[in-house]
């Protein structure tokens, strides 16, 4: 039998994979083999205990602990709470009491769990070819560092990702100030350049905007994603969510969007225009024009001149409570035309230093570092966690730069793009390793504390930092420590404790600052563009690309297009009718010299002539998870304007390429207003439910099945659909916590999937929705009279079992589930036939042991987390009461940003889920089928400008 | 023309017939006694242990409670087994120089762990919690058996899932009152019908331990 592909190549040629290759006497020779072994084996193998030899403190055997720390992303922290079993790191979870988190999670940070026990990770340090040590390492960097220190450090370069860790700074600055000479260069492939820029144009210093979104009524964002993909995310999805519940029509936030493609804001918003990125300043423009800018009067379609003029009206209706906000694609002036609107506008937002304190521009300190090369100024070149030869934009030609370098040396979880061509690679601890410390967006710093000892011989970076000042044995606990050795007062030792123990340290979020009133910059107008534009943003799953190598994000299906496995270049309808191509046909894509092949995707509602596309696939060098999955699109990006590229070419190759979606594996059969009704607001408050058919989730309809009789708790899921942005956090969530495996391409290519939560894309009227999708728990269950050996049952709190050591895989429940949440383990996806490495034995840490892992042949799905119910039903049991109200917390619940998933006890009369599921908006999915389910939804609601008309767009 | 079948034919067919009836039957039965032995279930095997450890001395001489060492029964779904340290809380002062503690004395000198072979194995997708027994009126003897008189540890119960239904479906005949949990020499009163239906009402709260999901998750 042969296992999986391992690469991509393989997929790319097409192999069935996974297939026996037996004959009838092989097949008989290993039936006969079997029985005989059957027969005479000898029961099961024995089994050890090994205890502590001294228990840890606070450690009891086979119970979790939970850690507060910080994760990275771009830089800039998000604090989580890890949970911990026996010293093993399993679960990432939010920590209520940080700004970036308010207790949810990301799917970056869900997954970064995985990254930690990722067999692919750089385990020692490597030159010449060869394994080396540190000894030797720091043996070669000696005698140079050395020399730089005599020349005040001259010729010695570090480069470095954004740094917003205080010791981290500190210790830069201190080695800057032993050697002046020295050059730190740093570059973030998600940057903030443009936005920075329109700051300093509008304000004349530099400041970051954060917006008020709890103030804001009217909210406008032009090319901007708030609740996009990034640092920010959570925190921002959480307020315009909590702006938006369903209040009267003006007390409830509208949200309008101008962008060429489609973002989880533009999906949001209650009136949506595409329109290609340059014209947009031409938006910005009209509506500065109303309020009373002397600019000149920009041509714009008469559709998008009339959204204009609407949302103009709209904003400044509602002064003080309206705010326009540009995206880092936007250029500094138009970002700085926004700054100006909102000081008209009164716009609820504050002000803060930039967390980031460089001012130099991401890909200007890139550039500047690749001409000093040039010039034969970097003898020596350390890069610290950045991987510039892979993600740096195509035009500054990096990767030629770094071999012209003496003696670089890289340091980096992964042996990298970058380390391959290096003189020197060094492996650097994983987050969840070592101690640091991390602000962020707002400021707010944290202590990064390490959940397991280093799994390999690697050393954090403040180690890395030291050892360039010349200390060889430096603890990064006493570094981290020594940074916050004044911030304590008298009891520092408790001090320090409780900074650990709450994940934050205490008032350091920034002060708002007070700025001069912006200057009203000179905007041109834009002329439509003549080419097509390519436009970029960071990838729904794997962000940047540093995250590539986990499989968990690979096979996390993006939003609106539900792709996995894969990036692919974006088109409008429209532009694809003209050029004849449809889903899959690979295009070239050419801008000046660099050209790039890659498969198309046909979109509807995204602007004509525009690209657009993703970052963060085609690694070379990312691991046998990532590498060589999708097209590298940093080669066509440009460094001086990264997230757009004007005039790029596209031509047919005629060549096609599979791509690779989940979308249509679990489709349910109906009509997409049925599946997802959607009210507007002003309708809903009036009491009016227009054409909304409630599918009531308690109407009874005739059955045959006998009535269900509930003595216990009843445990029930209202999720809202307004509140849903699509972020796909609760799916990763449940991956970790459910043990979910990963199938990889081939069988995601076969229509094979193992999510137990999917999130469904419903078009209406052209505008997306997303509806999260975990089991129904149907009181009357179809999955379960079709069982023929009584694996699906019901339990006596409502939940719908799946009783794995019972299941013999017939799938007729799989058959028989109208909401399609059944998955199958045609493989051993988990037990014994993994998708590439993950069957390595370090990645079987990730485990929960709360949970089964499944083995092939059996069916598996959703349980609401029957182990979270069953652990707090044991711990009320201990203590003779009942479970309490928000008690029972399931991972996708926890996760959610928004808190738009909600579980609760039917049974206590008391419950928050019981108004969850009486609310007028509150319908059952597909509840005409009788199946009671115990999941339930609240329909999606708009609220559209009433001056639009009808609410299309 | 010869006779087609000799005299003892009938007595062949007769056989058959009775073994169609009966083997089958008897095979069944075999197989569910083979299934149900101790052979099969591990019942009362004691298991090689790399120090002999005797609950009979600790327990029924010494009269050490069970919570000195399994210190997690109480709290947690593991009752643990003890730390090294634990054993030389007395060992360091006593039988400093036994041969038989060697393997204890080497484990805290190199810090490497002892590596006990288990003794009361559940198949892995059952999830048992020691503490909501203990919490709810089970006492340790009435699974692991009269340890105080077992000079090596061996499993007491069959430990199969009809064995673990029977309790669950009618845990009354198995409660003992709280106070007697860790006492390793109680026994079972001669009204134990009537006392355990008042203390399983007194102490179960839960009327559905039957279920699938209060084991398999």
């Amino acid at each position: 039998m042969s296992k999986h592909a391992k690469s991509s190549g393989d997929i790319r040629r097409g192999e069935p994979p996974l297939e026996f290759d037996l004959d009838r006497r092989s097949a008989l020779r290993l039936f006969v083999g079997g029985v005989a072994a059957a027969l005479t084996s000898c029961g099961k193998p024995p089994e050890e205990i090994v205890p502590y030899v001294q228990i840890p403190e606070r450690e009891t055997p086979g119970l979790p602990l939970q850690f507060a720390t910080a994760l990275p992303l771009a830089g800039y922290g998000r604090g989580v709470i890890v949970t911990s079993v026996e010293g093993r790191p399993i679960k990432v979870n939010g920590n209520p009491r940080h700004p970036a988190s308010l207790g949810s999670t990301d799917l970056y940070g869900e997954a970064a769990i995985l990254s930690l026990y990722d067999p692919d990770r750089s385990k020692a340090p490597y030159s010449s070819k060869r394994i080396q040590s540190w000894s030797s390492l720091e043996a070669a960097l000696r005698p140079r560092l050395d020399r730089h220190r005599t020349k005040q450090g001259e010729g010695l370069a570090l480069l470095t990702g954004r740094i917003t860790s205080p010791t981290l700074l500190a210790q830069i600055e201190a080695l800057t100030k032993a050697m002046p000479l020295m050059r730190w260069y740093r570059y973030e492939p998600v940057d903030d350049d443009a936005v920075r820029g329109g700051a300093m144009l509008a304000f004349g210093q530099a400041a970051t905007m954060l917006p008020r979104f709890r103030d804001a009524r009217v909210v406008l964002a032009l090319d901007a994603d708030p609740i996009g993909f990034g640092p920010e995310q959570v925190r921002f999805a959480r307020e315009i969510i909590e702006a938006r519940r369903p209040r009267a029509p003006d007390e409830s936030l509208r949200l309008y969007a101008v962008e060429p493609d489609w973002s989880l804001t533009g999906a949001l918003a209650d009136h949506r225009l595409a329109l290609q990125p340059e014209r947009i300043r031409n938006v910005a423009i009209e509506i500065a024009r109303t309020l009373g800018a002397g600019l000149e009067e920009p041509g714009l379609p008469e559709e998008a001149s009339q959204f204009a003029k609407t949302v103009a009206a709209d904003l400044s209706a509602r002064r003080g409570a309206a705010l326009v906000l540009a995206g880092p694609r936007q250029p500094a002036d138009v970002q700085a035309l926004c700054h100006w609107i909102n000081a008209q506008l009164l716009g609820p937002a504050d002000f803060i230093a930039p967390v980031d304190r460089v001012a130099t521009g991401h890909s200007e300190s890139l550039r500047s570092l690749a001409s000093e090369v040039r010039v034969g100024g970097i003898e020596t070149l350390i890069v610290i966690g950045a991987n510039p030869i892979y993600d740096a934009p195509g035009d500054i030609g990096f990767g030629d730069t770094v071999a012209r370098v003496p003696f670089a040396v890289h340091i980096g979880c992964y042996r990298d793009e970058t380390a391959e061509r290096c003189t020197w690679h060094a492996p650097l601890t994983h987050v969840l390793e070592g101690w640091s410390d991390i602000r962020s967006f707002d400021g707010t710093a944290s202590i990064i504390q390490p959940l397991i000892r280093p799994l390999y011989d690697s050393r954090d970076v403040h180690q890395i930092l030291a050892m360039l000042q010349g200390e060889l044995s430096a603890s990064s606990l006493d570094i981290v420590r020594n940074t916050w050795k004044t911030a304590g007062g008298n009891d520092w030792d408790g001090w320090w404790r409780q900074t650990l123990q709450d994940g934050v340290v205490p008032n350091t979020a920034s002060g708002k600052i007070s700025l001069p009133e912006p200057r009203l910059p000179q905007v041109a107008p834009a002329a439509p563009a003549e080419n097509y534009t390519l436009i970029l943003s960071p990838d729904p799953s794997l962000f940047d690309g540093s995250m590539a190598n986990n499989a968990w994000l690979q096979e996390c299906a993006k939003p609106f297009t539900r792709q996995v496995w894969g990036n692919a270049l974006h088109l409008a309808e429209a532009d694809a009718h003209d050029l004849g191509m449809t889903d899959g046909d690979v295009v070239q894509l050419k801008r000046g010299e660099a050209t790039l092949e890659a498969a198309i995707f046909v979109r509807p509602g995204q602007a004509t002539r525009v690209i657009s596309t993703t970052l963060g696939y085609g690694r070379t060098h990312a691991g046998s998870i990532g590498s060589g999955v999708g097209f590298d699109i940093y080669r066509l990006r440009q460094a001086d304007t990264p997230w757009l590229s004007a005039n790029v070419t596209i031509s047919k190759t005629g060549r096609r390429e599979n791509l690779l979606r989940t979308q249509h594996f679990f489709e349910l059969e109906g009509e997409a207003e049925e599946l997802q009704p959607r009210l507007t607001l002003a309708d809903f408050a009036k009491g009016n439910r227009g054409d909304f058919k409630l599918n009531a989730p308690d109407a009874n309809l005739p059955t045959l099945y006998p009535a269900p009789q509930y003595d216990t708790y009843e445990w029930a899921m209202a999720i809202d659909v307004s509140a849903c942005i699509g972020c796909n956090a609760c799916v990763v969530a449940c991956q970790a916590e459910n043990n979910v495996p990963v199938v990889g391409p081939e069988e995601i290519a076969n229509g094979r999937d193992m999510h137990w939560l999917r999130i469904d894309d419903y078009v209406v009227d052209g505008r997306p929705g997303f509806t999260p999708m975990p089991c129904m728990h149907c009181e009357h269950a179809p999955c379960e009279p079709v069982c023929p050996v009584a694996a699906s049952i019901h339990d006596s709190e409502g939940l719908n079992l799946q009783v794995y050591n019972r299941c013999v895989g017939t799938r007729f429940c799989e058959s028989n589930c109208p909401y399609k949440v059944r998955r199958f383990n045609f493989f051993g996806y988990a037990d014994g036939q993994e998708y590439a490495n993950l069957g390595a034995e370090i990645t079987k840490a990730v485990f929960n042991p709360d949970v089964s892992v499944r083995s092939r042949g059996v069916m598996e799905k959703c349980t609401y987390c029957v182990q979270r119910i069953s652990g707090a039903r044991r711990e009320a049991e201990k203590e003779g009461r009942n479970v309490r109200e928000g008690e029972v917390v399931t991972a996708c619940q926890a996760a959610c940003p928004t808190q738009a998933i909600n579980l609760g006890n039917l049974s206590d009369p008391k419950a928050n889920i019981h108004s969850l599921r009486t609310d007028a908006r509150s319908y059952a999915l597909l509840g005409n089928l009788g199946t009671r389910p115990r999941t339930t939804y609240l329909a999606h609601v708009r609220n559209p400008n009433p001056d639009f008309g009808k609410a299309r767009r | 023309m010869p006779q087609l079948f000799r005299p003892y034919a009938d007595t062949v067919a007769r056989s058959v017939l009775v073994a169609i009836v009966v083997v089958p039957v008897l095979g069944i039965a075999i197989a569910y006694w083979v299934s149900a032995s101790e052979y099969t279930t591990g019942q009362s095997t004691f298991v090689d242990q790399p120090v002999p450890f005797s609950h009979a001395h600790h327990v029924g001489g010494l009269g050490l409670d069970c919570r000195y060492c399994h210190t997690g029964v109480e709290v947690s779904p593991v009752a643990g087994i003890p730390p090294t340290h634990t054993c030389m809380t007395c060992h360091s002062q006593l039988y400093t120089q036994a041969a038989m503690l060697a393997p204890v004395r080497e484990s805290l000198a190199n810090d490497r762990p002892i590596h006990w072979n288990k003794v009361n194995r559940l198949p892995d997708y059952v999830y048992f919690d020691h503490s909501i027994h203990v919490a709810k009126g089970i006492g340790c003897t009435t699974c692991h058996g009269s340890v105080a008189s077992m000079p090596l540890m061996r499993q007491a119960a069959p430990l199969t899932m009809g064995w673990c239904l029977d309790c669950h479906r009618n845990p009354a005949p198995n409660i003992r009152p709280r106070s007697a949990m860790f006492d390793p020499s109680w026994n079972f009163p001669d009204d134990q019908a009537e006392r355990g239906i008042i203390l399983a009402h007194q102490y179960l709260h839960n009327k559905h331990l039957a279920d699938c999901s209060v084991c398999h998750r």
